[in-house]
């Protein structure tokens, strides 16, 4: 027995309706309605219900079944865009791996070329500084045996012009009578 | 001046010299003429510029040589410079010195000296030149202040240097 059956008993045997002088029926109790209220009542309601069951039913059904299909849909397509993303985010973070491993291998590979510039750059500035200062130490002595040649040639220069100088005006007559005869004789005994 | 050309004038200027029984003398002259010749500039554009008229170059001789030389020397000097050879001067009187030589089988030999030798010791220097040379020498003096002192005596190809002016410059190649 359900609880529509067990309240209508009590109500049956708890009611009692009371006419008035003038005919007006009136309940008798002040929160509960009259029993036939209740089982008309109650079968109408019952009524309904069962119309609601048997044609409301299955359009509920089929809507619910649609509501349920459409959110298993979106549940199903939230679980690819998941899926997806987890995919996207593992690609990502593998790119990302990849990235930071191409990233140490170009940096590996700029500090191997930039440690091999910089030892070729430093042995052909040693011997480009090698050379210049060979260069330099050769044209400093070059330009000292410059110096010294035309000192040398200057020197001699003025030396001659001194002689000539002297020797001229020290050459009188008898001088040259002395030369002049000196000549002859040493001609003379070379037969 | 074409080398036949020269030769010619040096034949005729020999053959004049020897005509006038002066050769010697005339030879010695004109040699010591072609040497100042050659060392003076001024005297070699005076009688050589064809701009001058000739018979200004012909007073020039006669103001220089006229004097000095014998009058044969000065009138074949004035014949080659009157005639525009002026330039070719030192080679005719070259050859015909040589051509003189030749004909007393004689070298030629050349002595420069700073100051004029004497009679006496062109003499002796002549001897002492043949005895080293073994030649007999046609003996050409030439007075050359570059010398500065002593003597060059040259006989060919062989020089024989006694020069003040040649220590000089061993000394300077020594400096």
């Amino acid at each position: 027995m359900n609880v529509l059956g067990l309240a209508t008993i009590v109500r049956i045997a708890s009611e009692e309706i009371v006419t008035d002088a003038q005919g007006h029926v009136t309940t008798h109790s002040a929160w509960l309605p009259e029993t036939a209220e209740i089982i008309y009542g109650g079968l109408s309601s019952l009524l309904i219900f069962w119309a609601l069951f048997k044609f409301g039913g299955p359009a509920i059904k089929k809507g619910m079944a649609g509501r349920t299909e459409r959110i298993q849909k979106e549940l199903d397509a939230a679980a690819a865009d998941t899926a997806a993303a987890a995919t996207e985010a593992a690609q990502i973070r593998q790119a990302k791996g990849d990235i930071d491993g191409e990233r140490r291998r170009i940096m590996a590979e700029a500090e191997q070329q930039a440690a091999a510039v910089l030892t070729e750059g430093r042995s052909r500035l040693t011997a480009e500084v090698a050379d210049l200062e060979a260069r330099a130490d050769a044209e400093i002595a070059a330009a000292g045996a410059r110096v010294g040649d035309e000192l040398r040639a200057e020197i001699a220069r003025l030396s001659t012009a001194a002689v000539d100088h002297i020797v001229t005006g020290s050459l009188d007559a008898a001088t040259h009578q002395e030369l002049i005869e000196g000549f002859i004789s040493r001609v003379g005994a070379a037969r | 001046m074409s080398d036949d050309r020269i030769e010619g004038y040096a034949r005729g200027l020999f053959e004049i010299a020897r005509a006038e029984g002066t050769l010697s003398t005339v030879e010695d002259e004109l040699y010591r003429f072609a040497r100042s010749f050659e060392g003076s500039d001024a005297l070699r554009t005076a009688l050589t510029d064809e701009q001058i008229p000739a018979a200004k170059r012909l007073a020039i001789v006669e103001d220089l040589v006229g004097g000095k030389a014998s009058a044969t020397s000065t009138q074949l000097i004035s014949m080659v410079v009157g005639a525009g050879r002026g330039r070719d001067l030192p080679a005719i009187i070259d050859r015909l010195v040589a051509r003189a030589s030749s004909a007393q089988q004689l070298a030629l030999a050349e002595v420069r000296t700073a100051v004029a030798l004497s009679a006496d010791q062109q003499t002796r220097l002549a001897a002492a030149l043949s005895a080293a040379t073994g030649k007999q020498l046609n003996l050409k003096c030439v007075v050359d202040p570059a010398v500065i002192g002593g003597v060059v005596a040259t006989v060919g190809d062989t020089v024989i240097d006694g020069t003040v002016r040649a220590r000089i410059d061993q000394l300077k190649s020594r400096l």
